[in-house]
């Protein structure tokens, strides 16, 4: 019985000429964005590999000096685009893709192409992704806002009603109908984009490449649900098709722009990111206080007293170990607490954000669905977070390597310390500092993190079908 | 069988029905007579369940329509005034459709064979029913009708507006059916095919049942006399 009921749905569906005009364009979209975003990731993957290869090289090539030198010349960072980013390109625009990690200080990420582009470039940057999250949605409620409210506006739903079908039934013969005609567009677009994925040049960042898929899939389809079932519940509720429709486009505006803009608007609220200039001014002052209140050269007069009682030496000159090494990494230690408490600061901020507008998404699915992609794609908070730490782990250890260096190997400039008297390293005293390379985050800590977004698309899903039973039940033909 | 006891459909304070009896037995074709507004298609959407009753209760089958209502669909085909298909579907296509909401398959041939026995002519069979005449739209009706195998048929002026030919072939198929056992309740305000096919008339004013006649026992012109004086009562009251 369901399976005739969705047989008639799909072929007078896929009869409908609205059909034909709106599924040749979601195709014709959806691959444009596929085959661009792949493009993108190819030619961004092969750049960034390029550039870190050159950076690793220039680093070895940078001229003998001194190892603290070196460390002052430093190294970029360049982050990897992850497998998925071609799908959903997620934050990457904002966050920067190249970090320069030198002596003394922690560095923002720059290479923002948001920050090159004009407000109309970046709608021009349709990813798969939101073509699914916001073109996926209309599309079903253009194939399915007629379901209930058209037949009964045309009259069929009495000839229906009155053969002995129960309205459950015609639900879910209606949602199968509709949803074979939604997966035979959509379906092929993906499988191509997912063909070219294997077909990608480097998928060295691919961990889990197949459990991410299933679950984008698994998201989608979710949301897809959800969409399908509330056309079907407002469907089945209303008396005419034009208010069916008015009523889903208008939540459709409002789940897929409206609430993203204020969930922003109120995550900035609630969770103020301080002002960049202000942040950049307390920190610079918490450096030179230092981290507990005692001043870097306070600590260090006192570290020094220790060590010179430790090697039972009364002047600088005795010490087994090149001091001004010594003092150059003490210096840098002290800095490390507070850049973290800062740092951390910003991304706790961003994180707190991204938390609220996940909550948001009690009220518009769209919200932890875009969470859940940007997250499983490799182009969120966390997976820009990571990059960062990676990259200030590597810079710490840069640091440590080429001061460690100097203070074994200048023992004996203690003596004559002068700034015109300091030894020189090659490029194989450079190349103990390995090449940087990024390990992307965990992906059951990315599953764990958005836990939550997968219920709140399970509760909408369940909701909506709930919804949708609950209105095709009460359908009558009372005052029809 | 049909059988409405005490029915009563109230809208707001208009009362549509007040208190309606009927029996059909079947091999009955009965004849609902009644000016607009009588209440003859309340009486049939209480029979299909669209409209609860007030009060009282029809029954299909001695099976209460409100109690269990898809049992009793499933015992019913029911063709309105006006027949709505799915315009991109073909006749083949809405007929097997609704053949088999109601539970029904059955082979290309014999779907052909309903299309056939209603009249439609072979050409349309495959046509999708967009751009069909009121007539050949009925005929798919009757047809959707025929592959139910219903027990008891409710018609709501099915044949207002087809032409007097298909009007009578349509006439012939209602007594071919009749003969089957099948219990027939049609609303119409044809008086003349009352008359011709029809076993048993009622004639209804303000939702009420006036005089029930077997056509047996009256000549057409009876018929009309009768069915006018009962109109009149109604212009008497008002001039009163
Ligand atoms: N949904 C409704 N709400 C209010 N009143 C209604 C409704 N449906 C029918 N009525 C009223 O009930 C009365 C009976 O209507 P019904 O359609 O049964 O008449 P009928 O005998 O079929 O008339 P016709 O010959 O014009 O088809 C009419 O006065 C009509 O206005
Ligand atoms: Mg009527």
């Amino acid at each position: 019985m369901i399976t005739s009921i969705a047989r008639k749905e799909f072929a007078e569906i896929v009869r409908d000429g609205r059909f034909k005009w709106t599924a040749a364009i979601m195709v014709l979209l959806l691959i444009t964005a596929m085959m661009t975003g792949y493009q993108k990731y190819s030619a961004s993957i092969r750049i960034q590999q390029a550039a870190q290869t050159g950076t690793n090289e220039q680093w070895l090539d940078q001229g003998d000096k001194n190892p603290h030198s070196a460390a002052h010349y430093g190294n970029y960072a360049f982050k990897p685009a992850g497998p998925l980013s071609y799908f959903d390109n997620g934050i990457s625009n904002y966050t920067g893709t190249a970090v320069f990690m030198e002596a003394h200080k922690q560095n923002f990420a720059i290479g923002r192409p948001a920050s090159d582009q004009s407000a109309i470039a970046r709608f021009g940057d349709l990813s798969g992704a939101t073509i699914l999250q916001l073109l996926l949605p209309l599309f079903i409620i253009f194939l399915g806002f007629t379901a209930f409210s058209g037949e009964r506006e045309s009259g069929t739903l009495r000839q229906v009603m009155s053969m002995g079908v129960t309205n459950q039934q015609l639900l879910w013969g209606k949602a199968l109908g509709i949803g074979v005609a939604v997966i035979i567009v959509v379906v092929p677009c993906v499988l191509i984009g997912a063909l070219a994925l294997s077909m990608a040049e480097s998928i060295d960042h691919a961990e889990g490449v197949g459990t991410r898929l299933g679950l984008l899939s698994a998201a989608y389809l979710m949301y897809a649900g959800i969409f399908l079932f509330l056309t079907l519940a407002v469907s089945a509720w209303t008396k005419h098709a034009r208010t069916t429709l008015m009523i889903l486009v208008g939540f459709w505006a409002f789940t897929g722009f409206l609430a993203p803009k204020a969930a922003s608007e109120i995550s900035k609220f609630t969770e103020p990111t301080p002002a960049f200039g202000k942040w950049m001014a307390d920190m610079r002052a918490h450096q030179i206080r230092g981290f507990d209140g005692v001043p870097p050269f306070v600590k260090f007069a006192q570290y020094t007293k220790e060590l010179f009682k430790e090697y039972g030496v009364t002047s600088v000159g005795e010490l087994p170990m090149y001091f001004v090494a010594v003092r150059l990494q003490k210096l840098e230690e002290y800095d490390y607490p507070v850049f973290d408490q800062h740092y951390s600061m910003i991304r706790d901020s961003y994180a707190a954000q991204r938390r609220v507008q996940d909550k948001v998404g009690i009220a518009a699915p769209t919200l932890p669905l875009r969470s859940i992609s940007m997250a499983l794609s490799g182009t969120d908070l966390i997976q820009h977070v990571k990059f960062m730490t990676d990259a200030e782990t590597y810079r710490r250890n840069m640091v440590v390597k080429m001061n460690d260096y100097l203070s074994k190997a200048s023992v004996h400039l203690n003596e004559t310390y002068s700034s015109s008297n300091y030894m020189r390293a090659d490029e194989e005293v450079f190349a103990i500092v390995p090449p940087f390379e990024f390990e992307p985050p965990e992906l059951s800590a990315m599953i764990d993190e958005h836990r939550g977004n997968f219920v709140l698309l399970a509760l909408w899903l369940a909701a909506a079908i709930g919804l949708a039973l609950f209105a095709a039940n009460r359908i009558s033909l009372e005052r029809s | 069988m049909l059988e409405a006891i005490q029915l009563k459909k109230t809208y707001g304070d208009y009362d549509a029905l007040k208190g309606l009896d009927l029996k059909v037995e079947p091999g009955d074709i009965y004849c609902l007579l009644g000016a607009n507004g009588a209440g003859k298609t309340t009486t049939i959407n209480l029979f299909l369940n669209f409209i609860n009753p007030t009060s009282g209760t029809a029954k299909v089958c001695g099976i209460d329509v409100t109690a269990q209502p898809l049992e009793t669909k499933k015992l019913l085909a029911y063709i309105p005034e006006q027949v709505m298909l799915y315009g991109n579907l073909t006749a083949l296509e809405n007929l097997r459709y609704f053949a088999r909401l109601g539970g029904h398959d059955y082979t290309q041939a014999e779907y052909q064979a309903f299309l056939e026995r209603c009249g439609l002519q072979s050409g349309a069979y495959a046509q999708r029913v967009r751009q069909f005449s009121k007539g050949m739209r009925q005929k798919v009706g009757v047809a959707i009708a025929l592959a139910k195998q219903a027990k008891a048929l409710l018609l709501d002026e099915p044949t207002s507006g087809l032409d007097p030919k298909a009007s009578n072939e349509f006439s012939e198929l209602l007594i071919q059916l009749k003969g089957e056992g099948a219990s027939i309740l049609m609303a119409t305000h044809d008086l003349f095919r009352a008359k011709q096919t029809g076993t048993r008339i009622g004639i209804m004013r303000e939702g009420r049942m006036m005089q029930e006649l077997g056509t047996e026992d009256v000549s057409h012109a009876d018929i009309e006399r009768i069915y006018l004086e009962h109109m009149h009562g109604d212009a008497g009251r008002y001039a009163a």
